[in-house]
């Protein structure tokens, strides 16, 4: 389990719809805001890549200092799921982007959620927390 | 591409590396420099840069090239060593304090945009102090040891012509021990380059000495001698328009040179000294020690066997030498001189020569882990590869390569790594890399603050200028060099710097950051004391509900700090604590509508609509004269807009919320409203009185009006509340206006911890649209703007004491109090209740007798109240035409109240009422009250009614009594059938139904009645509402020793709410011709106190209308004749008539055939299954036909019954029926008739007579066919028992 983690979905219009700190560290008060202005900054490099490739799973994208962002863009909607982590499981955080990625089509079924909108499931959160703990 | 050499790290390049001239010079030369305001070398360095000097040069090839461009840079033989660190960091600090003084005003201004940002050019978007920053940190490591560029190639030794002894004077400068350490120490060649200058100042004497001295200095120095004559303006000032130390404007020139006596042949003497001094000695002294140098170099390395002792001889040095800083070489090593080879060469712009040197020596200091100087080699080459325009990636790599190890090999060279950190990202600018320049520069990044703070601001200015601009990064990487800025008190610095990120992130919704960069720079605006600025900062992030506790005590405590320190009255437009939920805001005003509660205003407007359809006046002309009154006093453009009464308040509900999880104080909610008094001219009155919020949005100062000129208009009540954390509450305000005029609601102010004024302006526009779509169904929130008419009377009116929760069928008596409180008489009162079931309006006489005794039957006629001869339930009530309210005098009516039906029931009712004074505006109200209550189920009363199968126009009565309460008990009182043609009677003694005398919570009951039907049948509906007097008899079923009145069903409430009852019961029994009505009356016993007798003040009262006692068939009879007879069976068979009646219940004509047969009972029982037993007991187990033997007793018993049918008593004997088998009959609608039976018996015993099977038939036409009723029907005979006996 990664100390730092923090999980945001960001919608096409670069509004995160869900947040969640999945590190396992204690929190720091000052530690929300510096990772939404990192994962906030690597929207730029993701905007770079993500036309660059086929793939979904763009790896790690940027850094600061000796926090990593990955990102995973979905296919339809260039709705990006990126991670702010400091471990290196390249194969966990792939995995929890892919089973992430289904939750949120799930989600996206959903005839009463409107798409870029925010994620207020309190199902999809604990899911998401579970999967972090079981792959991050 | 353009040509290297004129990027800006070309010129940087020229003014950084190119030859050193050390200047000494005698204490008398410098005076005569500064009558002028300059020093010598700031004299001199104007011309110190060639632009075109076009010189051939021949460096080791043997090709020369011209030169072009040329500089050399001066400096005193003290500056001629490292810079000290700390000065230079003070000065660093100094630079940048300046740049913050200068962009103050630009702080207070309105905050960037961000395509302005992009679209601006490079030079435009950085500030010009960056350059200058970047140049003294450059400067920082200037003369190091193990770079030969910044060593002295020559030697200025300047005397004034004034100095005595002069001669002695150059050989003294050269050899006082002020020289610079980098001579001394051996780090470079002693020797070097000497040119002797002799400096004559024309205002101090003629020229001729000097001339004298230079002819002496030329016997004894030889050639390198030259005379420069200053201040030859003889006439005092000159002023110079292209003053050319102004061209070179440095921050260490005195900006304005008051005097000058230097004229133009003095510049033409200094330029041409220079050009003479850089062409005729310095390039061609350069020239021939490359040419040495390469000789020696080529000789000792060149070639394959200089190259395998080179190494070998490296391999046996390495542990020799292993000091910290590695090796040192002096300047006669090999090392130094290829060094010394290389930067010469790169000077005289022979890159490729520079190249090979550099390559050569950086394996050398590679293999003696001399990393400092390996980098600084790697650093030249990268720069040589740059300004050849040769391999780009290997520039890079070379830069990236120097950079790292001064960063991660070399000790202590962080200015080092930082100079070619600047350097490295000045060739990825060149090449617009922008993106890796952003890099580049935070990898400079240091420990200390205040350099990376400057080094991230150039980073996140790259991010913008790269192409297409990454603005995430921008804002990232300016809010970080904000912070750092914020380390060492750069506050202003930092401030600009989150100004500009603002941009990126303005608006929006990644909360964190947002509160983090306006809560920080609101922060830093109050330490500068711009607090209203800072205010306005932190008043965004107030609201941040996703933050923790602590910080949103933080936010809410500086923002309170920060408004106080502002010293006035804050007031906030769109304040964001508490929200308010403006889609729930409700106004509730009162035109000719009023309301007595607020729930009442809340029901919707369509139900009071359809309840007052037939009270208030006819719609058109009511309309037409309302308008009429209206339009004489409104300008048109009101005509829709609600209309108030002076005096009258109008509430606004509106929900606030509380969005933190700290509580809020809040006080002083009130509404802003504006009045503007009505006179003849509208237009300009409302200039002159309304002073209202000018303009919408923008301006966030209220004006003030004067607060008793504004009491005098209208008042406004006042709240204060605390709002817990996450709290939502409901506040209703209210405006009363004294002023006839136009009120208009502008919005809602509070006070939030005593001293931040918010306000709320409900938006108007889109309200207006709306409302022209639905302007019929005018809703209360639609317009806030009202037409305050005059003061007219105001009725108030109360029930009490209406319940809150009743048991079904709880009959009360209540009061309705009508107040009006004006002066002005009110008249023509009427009234509705839109359930009449529920509420029933009394006599007035009945106002204060008690209840329930005003219900008992007396032996008197008169007992009780008789009921109401009108019909109550649908038309509304008119209350007596001399009723006037008026004063202080209330009007107290009663009202009857029953709970009709379980369930939660509104109560609406409304009270029309017309104003006594026909001048006033309105001439009607109406008020409207409106309760809720909530009726519980208690008795279930249901009732089955089949004839009497004996008699005729009899019937039985079965009553199932269920109580459906939880834990309530009743005592059943007294059961009543309503109409004079019905008896009923009790069947069994009541002890026996009693046995408890209460029927406890879910206890059944069912019991028995007779119901007799004598007299006239009723044959229509109306007779019996015309006649309406409710006869009828009673059944007291409380047990003999409680001795309980008895009620008169006739009595006024009880038949009243029957009526109600019936009308409403009909429409569900319809068709049913002959029926019968019950009214149960039952009382509550008194719980747990006294469980056995019955509260008096309670009754409750249940109705069962419309109780069918029609049977299925519509067909009865009944046989008659002799039960026992005696005959003597001597003779030949006995005969014997009998008789039956027949009974058409039907309302059209019958016709009946009777079969008699003479097989066997049993055999016919099991043949024909259809035939229907006479009495239809279907579907009802223990209610049974009553066998004639025992006709008394009820037997509960099915089986005994079943076998008593079943077979025949004890004859099997058989008896033929002797009349004829098959009479066949016509009976016309609710007649009888009499056919004549005959038996014959042969002998002696008892006969079972019910072997005949009754068909009926009725006759329907054709539009009766498709009632839903049986037309024709087959009924088996009745069990008839006759006994013949012997007789003797």
């Amino acid at each position: 389990m990664a100390t730092t983690a923090c999980f945001v979905i960001v919608s096409r219009n670069d509004i995160p719809i869900y947040e969640a700190e999945v590190g396992s560290a204690a929190k720091r008060e000052d530690a929300a805001q510096l990772h939404q202005f990192i994962l906030h900054a690597a929207l730029d490099i993701v905007q770079d890549l993500a036309w660059t490739t086929s793939a979904m799973y763009l790896k790690a994208i940027d850094r600061f200092n000796d926090l990593v962002v990955s990102v995973y863009v979905t296919a339809d909607t260039h709705t990006r799921l990126m991670l702010l982590h400091d471990s290196r499981n390249d194969d966990g955080i792939k995995s929890f982007f892919q089973e992430v990625h289904e939750l949120y089509i799930k989600t996206l079924l959903n005839p009463l959620y409107l798409p870029g909108s925010r994620i207020t499931s309190s199902h999809f959160d604990t899911k998401v927390r579970a999967l972090a703990r079981k792959y991050l | 591409m353009v040509d290297p050499a004129n990027t800006p790290l070309g010129r940087m390049l020229l003014d950084e590396i190119s030859p050193v001239v050390m200047v000494l010079r005698t204490p008398l030369v410098e005076e005569a420099c500064l009558k002028n305001g300059l020093t010598f070398i700031q004299m001199l360095k104007p011309f110190c840069v060639f632009n075109n000097i076009d010189v051939p040069v021949r460096t080791a090839s043997d090709q020369p090239y011209r030169l072009q461009k040329f500089g050399l840079r001066l400096f005193y033989e003290s500056d001629i060593r490292q810079p000290n660190l700390e000065v230079a960091k003070e000065r660093l600090k100094q630079v940048i304090t300046q740049a913050a003084e200068k962009d103050l005003s630009e702080l207070c201004s309105d905050l960037p945009q961000i395509n302005n940002a992009v679209s601006r050019s490079e030079n435009e978007v950085l500030p010009s102090w960056f350059q200058f920053f970047n140049k003294e940190l450059v400067h920082t490591v200037s003369f190091s040891d193990h770079e030969a560029f910044d060593h002295p190639v020559a030697c200025l030794v300047v005397v004034s012509s004034k100095d005595d002894q002069p001669i002695n004077r150059f050989v003294d400068l050269f050899n006082t021990n002020t020289l610079p350490s980098l001579l001394t120490s051996g780090a470079m060649d002693p020797k070097i380059l000497k040119h002797y200058l002799l400096v004559h100042d024309n205002q101090d004497g003629p020229l001729e000495k000097a001339t004298k001295i230079l002819t002496e200095m030329r016997s004894t120095f030889g050639s390198d001698c030259q005379l420069l004559c200053i201040n030859s303006s003889q006439d005092g000032v000159v002023e110079h328009q292209d003053y050319p130390w102004v061209l070179y404007k440095s921050d260490d020139l005195p900006s304005q040179p008051l005097r000058c006596f230097l004229n133009v042949d003095d510049f033409n003497e200094i330029k041409d000294l220079m050009q003479d001094l850089s062409t005729k000695h310095i390039i061609p002294y350069m020239e021939q020690k490359i040419r040495v140098l390469n000789q020696q170099v080529s000789a000792t390395r060149k070639g394959f066997r200089n190259q395998i002792k080179n190494l070998w001889w490296r391999k046996g040095k390495e542990d020799v030498v292993d000091s910290p800083s590695g090796p040192t070489y002096t300047f006669n090593s090999n090392e130094s001189q290829i060094r010394v080879l290389g930067d010469y060469a790169f000077m005289l712009r022979d890159y490729e020569l520079a190249l090979s040197n550099y390559r050569l020596i950086s394996t050398d200091y590679k293999l003696d882990k001399a990393w400092k100087r390996y980098a600084g080699v790697q650093e030249m080459m990268g720069l040589a590869y740059f300004m050849s325009d040769q391999s780009r990636k290997e520039a890079e790599y070379c830069m990236e390569n120097a950079f790292n190890t001064y960063l991660k090999v070399a000790p202590s060279s962080q200015q080092n790594a930082t100079r070619c950190g600047l350097w490295w990202v000045e060739m990825l600018k060149a090449r617009y890399q922008y993106k890796e320049a952003a890099t580049v520069y935070f990898r400079v990044c240091t420990e200390e603050p205040l350099h990376s703070a400057v080094m991230l601001e150039q980073a996140s200015y790259c991010y913008l200028l790269s192409k297409p601009p990454m603005l995430h990064k921008y804002g990232f990487h300016l809010v970080l060099s904000g912070d750092r800025y914020k380390k060492c008190d750069q506050i202003k610095h930092a401030i600009r710097t989150y100004r500009s990120a603002m941009s990126v992130y303005k608006g929006t919704t990644w909360s964190h950051i947002k509160d983090h960069v306006h809560f920080h720079i609101g922060q830093w605006y109050a330490l500068l004391g711009l607090y209203d600025l800072a205010a306005n900062h932190v008043l965004e992030v107030l609201a941040c509900s996703h933050q923790s506790k602590t910080t949103q005590e933080l936010f809410l405590r500086d923002f309170l700090q920060i408004v106080q320190k502002t010293g006035k009255a804050f007031e906030v437009l769109k304040l964001q604590l508490p929200e308010i939920n403006i889609s729930s805001l409700r106004v509730i005003f009162e035109d000719h509508r009023t309301y007595a509660s607020s729930a009442a205003a809340s029901v919707k407007e369509k139900i009071w609509v359809s309840l007052e359809e037939e009270m208030i006046p006819n719609l058109s002309t009511a309309r037409t004269n309302w308008l009429e009154l209206q339009s004489k006093l409104i300008p048109k453009k009101y005509k829709e807009s609600n209309v108030c009464v002076a005096g009258e308040a109008v509430k606004v509900d509106i929900e606030f919320k509380n969005p933190l999880q700290i509580p809020l104080l809040l006080s002083s909610v009130s509404l802003i409203c504006e009045l503007s008094e009505n006179s003849d001219e509208m237009q300009s009155d409302a200039n002159s009185s309304m002073t209202g919020v000018q303009n919408d949005g923008e301006s966030t100062t209220l004006n003030h009006r004067d607060v008793n000129f504004e009491s005098s208009l209208f008042s406004v009540s006042d709240v204060g509340f605390s709002l817990r954390g996450g709290e939502t509450t409901v506040v209703q305000l209210t405006v009363t206006p004294r002023v006839e005029g136009i009120l208009q609601i502008v919005g809602v102010k509070w006070k939030l911890s005593g001293f931040v004024v918010g306000f709320h302006k409900f938006e108007t526009n889109p309200v207006k649209m709306i409302r022209k779509r639905i302007q019929k169904a005018k809703h209360h929130s639609d317009n806030l703007k009202f037409v305050v008419v005059k003061s007219v009377p105001k009725l108030e009116g109360v029930i009490h004491p209406l319940p809150k929760r009743a048991y079904v069928g709880d009959l009360r008596n209540l009061v309705l109090e009508l107040r009006n409180k004006s002066e002005f008489a009110i008249k023509n009162l009427k009234m509705k209740i839109n359930h009449p079931r529920f509420l029933n309006i009394g006599k007035r006489e009945s106002l204060n007798i008690e209840f329930p005794a005003c219900l008992e039957k007396t032996n008197s006629d008169h007992s009780g109240v008789p009921a109401n001869p009108t019909d109550v339930s649908h038309s509304m009530f008119l209350f007596p035409e001399d009723t006037i309210i008026q004063g202080e005098t209330p009007l107290l009516w009663p009202l009857w109240f029953r709970a009709a039906v379980p369930g939660n029931i509104s109560l609406c009712i409304t009270i029309y009422y017309e104003m006594g004074d026909i001048s006033s505006t309105m001439r009607y109200r109406t008020l409207r009250m409106h309760y809720n209550l909530q009726v519980l189920p208690s008795l279930d009363v249901s009732f089955q009614i089949s004839p009497c199968p004996s008699r005729l126009q009899e019937f039985l009565v079965r009553m199932d009594v269920v109580n459906k309460t939880s834990s309530e008990s009743f005592q059943v009182h007294q059961l009543s059938s309503v109409g004079h043609q019905w008896e009923i009677s009790l069947l069994q003694p009541v002890d026996a139904i009693f046995p408890s005398q209460s029927l406890m919570a879910h206890q059944a009951l069912s019991c028995f009645f007779m119901l007799k039907n004598h007299g006239k049948p009723s044959t229509s509906e109306d007779e019996i509402s015309t006649h309406f007097r409710l006869q009828g008899t009673d059944v007291r079923l409380g047990t003999q020793g409680s001795s309980g009145p008895h009620f008169d069903i006739a009595s006024s409430p009880l038949a009243d709410f029957h009526h109600c009852e019936r009308l409403h019961q009909e429409i569900l029994h319809k068709g049913d011709t002959s029926t019968v009505d019950f009214i149960l009356i039952s009382r509550p016993l008194k719980n747990d106190n006294n469980p056995v007798g019955s509260d008096p003040s309670h009754l409750f009262s249940h109705h069962a209308c419309h109780c069918s006692t029609a049977s299925t068939s519509s067909i009865s009879w009944l046989v008659d004749g002799p039960r026992t007879i005696y005959h003597d069976f001597s003779a030949p068979f006995c005969e014997i008539n009998l008789s039956m009646t027949l009974f058409n219940s039907s309302d059209v004509v019958a016709s009946v055939h009777i079969n008699t047969l003479d097989s066997s009972t049993s055999d016919n029982l099991n043949d024909a299954t259809p035939v229907q037993p006479a009495t239809s007991s279907d579907n009802q187990e223990g209610w049974h036909d009553l066998s004639l033997v025992t006709d008394i007793k009820v037997t509960s018993d099915v089986l005994k019954v079943r076998t008593s049918k079943s077979t025949p008593v004890e004859s099997v004997s058989p008896f033929i029926w002797s009349g004829s088998s098959s009479t066949r009959v016509q009976l016309e609608p609710m007649s009888r008739t009499e056919i004549p039976l005959q038996v014959c018996v042969f002998s002696p015993g008892t006969y079972d007579l019910s072997n005949y099977v009754l068909h009926w038939n009725l006759l329907l036409s054709n539009d009766q066919g498709n009632r839903d009723r049986r037309s024709s029907g087959k009924c088996q005979g009745y069990p008839y028992y006759l006994t013949v006996l012997q007789s003797d």
